[in-house]
């Protein structure tokens, strides 16, 4: 049940886009279209669940002084790792996703994290904090996709290096390109902050 | 110095030391292997801008020729050969300046000038926009495939006819412009040979 509590907390009270407001670059910049936030997520939940097991694992031994550059030190460390062997032996994932993976480096949502959670919990805690956090940041960026990618493009869910040429709602031509740039990431950001903010405190009011 | 600082310089030096460790490990385990891939993928690519030939090789001399002639954009350059050694065509790699960085294609031409296949090696371009180039629905069109080395291409936007990727105008203008730089250097290297 406890476990089960800290799963939702990541998706839901502390949703890392939405709530918690970190990893905004990665937020705006892969966001054009649902797979790449896919993408981008899964790659962040993957590292997030490695770099909070491995800090939750040392948090008795690393001194509270030199903290912050020891988790740098292990994330980076992290991410290389994954890339190595994503490159090496699933160079079609690689491919598709190797763009995301050096961005994973500079998501504060992973420091944030270790400094938050991964430091102060059991590594079995600090695990499932990581997918919970993990599963909401993508969660999110596929929402924030979504958006983008329909008004930009009239398409959902284009995946062309997987073969999938999406479903079409309506033709490109009418699609508001400036939806895919990056003035539309800024405003799709910011209604479904504000739309999430209004809901949640309509709920409290209750 | 007291015992606590002695204690965070040990942590922080053993944490980087295992950290460089590990990394050099992983790094001899995987590096192999990612040449190896590298390496398929780049045969691959060759194998589909010339589908004829089955053997690829680098000629230093004709690749400086086409750098003199055309110019630095020319990057690398490979003559194609059939299973009976006889020749049946040339394809180049270009790096052409785009919107988000340098896009590097491949070139394929055959021995009587027909384009056999364009391919985007490398690209930065905007996701979502200017990363169509490296789709099918841009290079595969008509404008693109059915030419040969005597022709020069442009754009619709340039009095061309290529049709741009909607939106992405300068990377679509980059991708013509190496295509037209790679055929200039394939018509020059394949005149060179008939003379």
């Amino acid at each position: 049940m406890h476990k089960w509590s800290i799963f939702k907390n990541g998706i839901l009270n502390e949703n890392p886009t939405f709530r918690l407001v970190l990893g905004m670059c990665p937020t705006l910049a892969v966001t054009s279209a649902v797979v790449n936030g896919l993408g981008m997520g899964l790659a962040a939940t993957v590292v997030l669940i490695g770099s909070n097991l491995m800090i939750s694992l040392l948090r008795n031994v690393i001194p509270n002084e030199v903290r912050i550059p020891c988790y740098v030190v292990v994330i980076a460390t992290f991410v290389t790792i994954i890339d190595k062997v994503m490159a090496a032996y699933t160079p079609g994932l690689h491919e598709v996703l190797g763009i995301f993976i050096p961005l994973i480096v500079v998501n504060c949502i992973i420091l944030a994290r270790a400094e938050a959670f991964a430091s102060k919990n059991s590594i079995g805690d600090s695990i499932m904090d990581g997918l919970g956090i993990g599963l909401g940041f993508t969660l999110a960026l596929m929402l924030v996709g979504a958006v983008r990618e329909v008004l930009g493009t009239g398409t959902l869910f284009v995946a062309k290096d997987f073969g999938f040429s999406g479903i079409e709602l309506f033709p490109q031509e009418k699609g508001a390109l400036f939806m895919i740039l990056a003035p539309g990431a800024f405003v799709t950001l910011g209604l479904l902050l504000g739309g999430i903010n209004w809901l949640s405190r309509k709920k409290e009011a209750k | 110095m007291d015992k606590q600082q002695l204690r965070l310089i040990l942590v922080l030096t053993v944490i980087c030391v295992a950290a460089g460790a590990v990394l050099a490990w992983v790094n001899g385990l995987t590096e192999p292997r990612i040449e190896a891939v590298k390496e398929l993928k780049k045969q691959r690519m060759l194998q589909e801008s010339l589908p004829a030939a089955v053997d690829f090789r680098t000629d230093a001399t004709l690749l400086q020729r086409a750098r003199e002639t055309i110019g630095p954009e020319i990057c690398d350059l490979y003559l194609g050969f059939d299973d009976q050694g006889a020749p049946v065509g040339i394809v180049l790699t270009v790096e052409s300046r785009g919107y988000g960085g340098p896009i590097q294609l491949m070139v394929g031409v055959a021995q009587n000038g027909r384009v056999t296949g364009i391919s985007v090696l490398g690209h930065s371009e905007t996701v979502g926009l200017g990363a169509k180039i490296s789709e099918d629905d841009f290079l595969k069109q008509e404008a693109l495939t059915g030419v040969t080395f005597e022709d020069t291409l442009a754009i619709s936007k340039d009095h061309g006819k290529v049709q741009a990727v909607a939106g992405a105008t300068i990377s679509s203008r980059a991708v013509v412009r190496g295509v037209n730089r790679g055929l200039a250097a394939a018509r020059t290297v394949l005149n060179d040979e008939r003379r």
